[in-house]
């Protein structure tokens, strides 16, 4: 854009009158709806993202492992003070008292390390905090909640790391920026994603409605102004991510299975899979089955035998690891059951869950005596202490120790209340329980909130995980089962190679739910049960229009919440936050107004005992912040308010999402003392038409001489 | 080849620099500035800059162009020497620069006025008839147009008629805002409160102790002024020899000043009467509250539908008079410029004219924007105001550099002389006050210059220019994060654009020096010569003449002047030596 308006002046200023006719020639256009270029910038039209970059930057193609790892490496060079990249970790005695070391978690067959990012900022930022020396990473804080992204446990969903590195590109780009104008349309953070305002339709500035038909359905989905199109949900607020990345710990692992991935695109399809393996690919890892390492026979197959090698990642989780529902288990070790034909996508050992464990992990001479359910199985007070199989594998080892490792407030426990696993396809939202049909989670309901709001943001299904189809040692059932973490599958699009061309929309589409998953981590089922009582939605902020100012004093600002709402009134966690923003005292002369904000500065709700009414058209309480904005400032007052709860859930944002309510505030104060001021007046008169008077007095004497004068040569 | 010109009398003169100073700044720039700097607090800054930077400089001006009597870049080679030509020509370009969308903005302006006096103004959203001119090209374009044919009528003639114009326009706008503060002032006074008057002349003492005050009022009287423009060099040229440079300039800046308190407390006192929240109206984007508030508070003027016609239309002529007058002096500071160097003045005017209009229409035409509150704006305008604005400031330090260095080439030559004494003291015996007893003190003066212009013009200067340029570029980079985006030369509001158009003029205009402005390609050749320009044969690189306009009875030596003894530097009407083939037969036709 500014380049292009660069140029354009350059070349006006050479050639002005050829350039204008074809400039008028432009205007006229008088179709029913507008036409992209209409409504917005030629950059958002045609999708190219500001951060610049090469076309995988761009999302126009496939990153590869290595551009990937590249392209992380630069951000994390670019963004030191809330990226920290890492290549698998280093490692030591992990939780189940095992020595691990960096090879651990190398794949088995390239031996690759995992590349993964650390995110988060604040005021240390990520290099601040402890440091924590098996996991590698510093920037830990046990007062922040920690959350879990994890692309491409199946090699061949490529889109699975596509999203992730899109929401890594959003981060590298938005944080800590000012409130944008990402679409080019003049307005700034109007169309969060989801359904912000909550009138049903996501589009909430409703600029794609007002485009003509024809292009409602930029995406090629059939849904006109749905998820992933042109103008929906495309002008997040910045400050929001700001918040986000500020108050959490993010922990992305973009490509799981590296291993897995490397053999499906340079050996098994090829770098254009979405032409060579339309429907299938290769999708478990690269352990060998054929090989025992006990027996005396030499290893059949040297190579990855395509028909029995790998284990699939995602039936690899020890949480009730073995029922074999939807997936096949060893009857003999090492060996298999060749499949028909993998490229085509039947495969009969696809979803092969890994070997049995035969250690006798808690040493009591049995074993597999205590699977891992949660549930003391042998009735010896340890639970799930002597598991029958799984997490065999180095990836899903990583995984665990990176989840069992992370305990920034030394409780014991995994500090991710959060995770989430991007898989393809189907366009869906799943979430535990996987290994049991007719079964429900504890947290069901909340589960199943959460998981509709990210369905709806991104048009896709939601369902309990097992009622698409049953699974065993699932990702998510794991972080559920075992550590109580809200854990949700995506199923991306609609191939496992999608085309180069459906990169970006897709991504786009899938786009707003890690964010949305990043905020709810810090307390799931807090928020959802908010939710459920459709709190955030019926509480209400008092608007602009309704203010009242007084003549002078604060400007109190109302709000209205639930009753049974659990807020803290402490500051720290419920406030208005407000600033002035005041023309700036040097305008262009021919320009818009430029404003000049103040910074953003907290003031404290009080409770008023008055009752009214929400949204929802339930009771409410009136709580009340008054506003210390002085009476001698004339100008913008900005506002939003945060609530935070006493179990420390924050924020729940009125309006959502990072916005702000805009009001005026005019000059209350006096404008001056009429002596003093008469006083000036006739100062500044004397000086002026005084000083006038003598001037054209001594030039009225001088013009008498004049011919004296003009006589006179001087020098 | 023409005869030497000069204004009729010291009233002309006075109007025409007058007319020249007073423009849309005094009118819709001062008001905006006062409200955002503390009503009556800006007064303060504002006027002791009048005295420290403003008329100092004009008074600069004037002196330099009385007595090199050639307009900017013949007045850098006299004064300053033939290697310093080009910043004649920077400051030249500056104010032509200006001049290409002034013209549009000054189009705007009478736009308003035959708006106002049609009642078109009335009962009417004042957005909806901002948005729908300034987005009708042919409506800009067509006002433009006028405007700049007004001027060269203006000037077509020469200095009798530029003075005739001015001082008709100055009267009537006197006259016109006059008639408004009145009218404003009834509004004011209406409620029985004045608040309008009084907080145009309150002091707050906070607002006072912030620099930010005290740079706004130095630039404020800087630009309202036009000091350091070149404006007055060019206008000095036409002064009779008994013109009193300081006590011009002294008019001079009184005079804009008060124009500016009078057009100040009108436009104050009427937003003051009629709106709830005055400041934030004053203080807004600045076309806004000209061109979308006051025709809203002209509305409601007292008088009926007479009252309310009157005051729109009285507001908006004299704004209309501000603009076409500074126009005028914009366009005779470039056309000055040629006629120095030999161009028929009518060519001179028509070329001028014609660069102006074409240059300026991309201004009026492209990028035409909204902005978030649905005010439309003209963004390439701005863009151009934002990269030559501040150029005017380097204009100013040309022209004291040039004073700073006529005041150390004297003292050095004296010290070798030996009728001065080296070091420091010497210097300041003898150096700083060089300019001033050989230009302004000449013994034609009425009013005697003190020795304290000589420290502002040595000292206060380079401070002020100092902490000008760098707020100014301070606060641009500020905006930016990381600090050095702003240098972005493809961002039409950083920095770094300023200093790529500043760099790319500046580096052309100091090649120019040697082969356009004291030396110059003649063409020799038969038949028109833009077929032979390939032709190296056809074409001689001579030393370049210039022509003094040297009134009757007004000559005075600038043999000792470090380019003042060039043989090619004659009077009008004069053949240089070695130029009788280009300039002889003209003359000669003339002369009967």
């Amino acid at each position: 854009m500014r380049n292009a308006r660069a140029i354009l002046l350059a070349l006006l200023l050479l050639n002005s009158v050829a350039l204008t006719g074809s400039l008028a020639a432009a205007q006229d256009d008088d179709e029913p709806g507008k036409a992209p270029e209409d409504l917005w910038s030629i950059e958002y039209v045609s999708q190219s993202y500001p951060w610049g970059g090469d076309s995988d930057a761009q999302f126009d193609s496939f990153h590869d492992l290595l551009s990937m790892r590249q392209r992380m490496q630069y951000l994390a060079e670019r963004n030191p003070e809330i990226f920290e990249f890492h290549d698998g970790m280093p490692g030591g005695v992990n939780d189940r008292g095992i020595e691990m070391d960096s090879d651990s978690y190398k794949g088995w067959y390239y031996k690759d390390e995992i590349p993964w990012m650390k995110i988060t900022g604040g005021a240390e930022g990520v290099e601040g905090g402890t440091c924590d020396p098996f996991v590698g990473d510093c920037g830990n804080y046990a007062d922040r909640p920690d959350v879990l992204l994890v692309g491409v446990h199946h090699a061949r969903e490529w889109m699975g790391y596509e999203v992730a590195m899109l929401f890594l590109e959003t981060i590298a780009h938005y944080y800590g920026m000012a409130g944008g104008d990402n679409d080019g349309d003049g307005l700034i953070d109007e169309d969060p994603w989801g359904d912000a305002d909550g009138d049903g339709v996501l589009d909430d500035d409703g600029d794609c409605l007002m485009l003509n038909e024809s292009y409602q359905d930029s995406n090629g989905d059939g849904i006109p102004c749905g998820p992933g199109d042109l103008g929906v949900d495309e002008d997040f607020s910045e400050q929001w991510i700001t918040d986000l990345v500020d108050t959490r710990e993010i922990y992305l692992v973009p490509m799981l299975n590296v291993d897995g991935n490397r053999y499906d695109r340079e050996e098994f399809c090829s770098e254009e899979a979405w032409e060579s393996c339309p429907s299938g690919g290769w999708r478990k890892n690269l352990r060998d089955n054929t090989y025992t390492g006990t027996t005396p026979f030499p290893d059949l197959q040297p190579g990855v035998d395509e028909d029995c090698d790998g284990v699939d990642l995602n039936r690899n989780y020890q949480f009730e690891w073995g029922w074999p529902l939807g997936a096949t288990l060893p009857l003999i070790p090492g060996t298999c059951t060749p499949s028909e034909d993998e490229r085509a996508g039947v495969a009969n050992n696809d979803v092969y869950t890994g070997p049995f464990d035969t250690v006798d992990n808690d040493g009591d001479n049995r074993i597999n005596e205590d699977h891992v359910d949660g549930k003391d199985d042998d009735a010896d007070g340890l639970v799930d202490e002597d598991w029958d199989g799984g997490n065999s594998e180095p990836e899903t080892l990583f995984m665990q120790d990176m989840t069992e490792m992370n305990d920034d407030d030394g409780d014991g426990a995994s500090d991710f209340k959060a995770t989430l696993t991007w898989h393809s396809y189907s366009e869906l939202v799943l979430w535990p329980w996987g290994h049991c049909t007719g079964c429900s989670a504890t947290d069901e309901a909340e589960l199943a909130y959460l998981g509709m709001q990210m369905a709806e943001m991104s048009g896709y299904d939601p369902m309990q995980s097992s009622d698409l189809y049953p699974t065993t040692g699932d990702f998510c059932d794991w972080h559920y089962g075992v550590h109580q973490s809200f854990c949700y599958t995506i199923e991306i699009g609609t191939a496992f190679h999608q085309r180069p061309e459906d990169i970006n929309h897709i991504a786009v589409r899938n786009l707003g739910m890690p964010f949305y998953l990043v905020e709810f981590s810090d307390n799931p089922v807090e928020r959802a049960r908010v939710g459920l009582e459709n709190w955030s939605r019926s509480h209400w902020i008092t608007p602009p229009a309704n203010v009242s100012i007084s003549e002078n004093g604060p400007i109190p600002i109302e709000m209205c919440i639930g009753e049974q709402f659990p807020w803290s009134s402490d500051i720290n966690a419920s406030h208005l936050t407000w600033r002035m923003v005041k023309p700036s005292r040097i305008q262009s002369d021919y320009g818009p107004t430029e404003w000049l904000p103040e910074k953003w500065q907290k003031a404290p709700f009080d409770e008023t005992g008055e009752q009214c009414v929400l949204a929802d058209g339930n009771n409410g309480s009136l709580i009340v912040s008054d506003v210390p904005v002085p009476d001698d400032i004339s100008g913008q007052l900005h506002y939003k308010a945060s609530l935070g709860t006493m179990s420390g859930t924050y924020p729940f944002q009125y309006p959502a999402q990072g916005q702000y309510h805009t009001m005026t505030i005019p000059y209350r104060a006096a404008f001056g003392n009429t002596g003093l001021a008469i006083m000036l007046a006739l100062l500044v008169a004397t000086a002026v038409w005084g000083g006038l008077g003598v001037a054209l007095r001594v030039m009225m004497d001088s013009g008498k001489d004049e011919p004296a004068l003009s006589q006179d040569e001087a020098h | 080849m023409e005869k030497s010109d000069q204004f009729s009398g010291r009233v002309g003169l006075i109007f025409a620099a007058i007319g020249a100073a007073i423009g849309t700044g005094n009118i819709w720039r001062f008001p905006r500035m006062v409200g955002a700097n503390g009503g009556g607090t800006f007064l303060i800054p504002w006027l002791f800059f009048l005295f420290i930077w403003s008329i100092p400089l004009v008074i600069a001006e004037f002196a330099i162009g009385k007595r090199t009597r050639v307009g900017t870049v013949g007045s850098f080679r006299i004064l300053v020497g033939r290697k310093f030509a080009w910043m004649g020509l920077w400051t030249a370009w500056i104010s032509t620069a200006i001049g290409f969308y002034y013209a549009v903005v000054a189009g705007w302006c009478v736009k308003y006025f035959t708006l106002g006096v049609s009642n078109g103004l009335m009962n009417v959203e004042s957005v909806d008839v901002w948005n729908a001119f300034l987005q009708d090209p042919g409506q800009v374009i067509m006002f433009q147009f006028i405007v700049i044919a007004i001027t060269v009528l203006a000037i077509w003639k020469g200095a009798k008629a530029i003075e005739k114009a001015n001082f008709y326009m100055m009267l009537s706008l006197f006259a016109m805002l006059f008639l408004t503060l009145a009218l404003a002032l009834m509004m004011d006074g209406k409620d029985g409160t004045f608040d309008g008057f009084i907080f145009m002349f309150s002091v707050d003492m906070e607002i006072l102790a912030q620099p930010e005050t005290w740079i706004n009022g130095l630039s404020q009287s800087a630009w309202s002024c036009s000091a350091g423009m070149g404006m007055a060099i060019t206008y000095a040229v036409y002064m009779r020899k008994d013109e009193d440079t300081a006590l011009n300039a002294v008019t001079m800046g009184l005079a804009n000043n008060s124009i500016s308190i009078i057009a100040g407390l009108a436009v104050l006192s009427a937003i003051f009467a009629v709106s709830d929240d005055p400041l934030s109206v004053v203080t807004g984007g600045s076309s806004a509250i000209t061109f979308l508030a006051l025709p809203e508070v002209f509305a409601q003027a007292p008088g009926g539908a007479v009252g309310r016609w009157v005051m729109m239309s009285a507001f908006f002529l004299s704004l209309s008079f501000a603009a076409l007058t500074s126009m005028i002096s914009t366009v005779e500071l470039c056309v000055r410029n040629f006629v120095d160097h030999g161009i028929e003045r009518n060519r001179a005017v028509a070329f001028t004219a014609g660069a102006i209009f074409l240059l300026g229409m991309p201004s009026a035409l492209i990028w035409i924007r909204m902005d978030s509150e649905g005010v439309a704006f003209p963004e390439f305008l701005e863009v151009q105001d934002h990269i030559w604005g501040y150029g005017l400031m380097f204009s100013g330090l040309f022209i004291a550099f040039s004073i700073w260095k006529y005041g150390w080439t004297k003292w050095r030559g004296m010290v070798e002389e030996g009728t001065a004494e080296g070091g420091v003291a010497g210097f300041f015996k003898h150096g700083m006050s060089g300019f001033r007893d050989d230009y302004i003190n000449t013994g034609d003066n009425d009013i005697w210059v003190p020795r304290i212009w000589d420290f502002i013009m040595y000292f206060a200067f380079p401070i002020l220019f100092t902490v000008l340029i760098a707020s100014y570029f301070g606060d641009l980079i500020s905006g930016y994060d990381p600090w050095y985006a702003a240098f972005d030369p493809f961002d039409p509001h950083g920095a770094g654009i300023i200093l790529a158009f500043w760099g790319f003029i500046g580096v052309s205009f100091v090649f120019l020096n040697d082969y356009v402005l004291t030396r110059r390609p003649v063409y020799l050749g038969e038949g028109p010569w833009w077929r032979n320009l390939h032709r190296r044969s056809e074409w001689e690189m001579r030393e370049s003449p210039l022509f003094r306009n040297v009134p009757e009875g007004a000559e005075a030596s600038i043999a000792e002047l470090p380019g003042g003894d060039d043989p090619l530097i004659v009077e009008v009407g004069e053949v240089p030596p070695g130029w009788e083939d280009v300039y002889g037969d003209v003359l000669d036709a003339e002369l009967t």
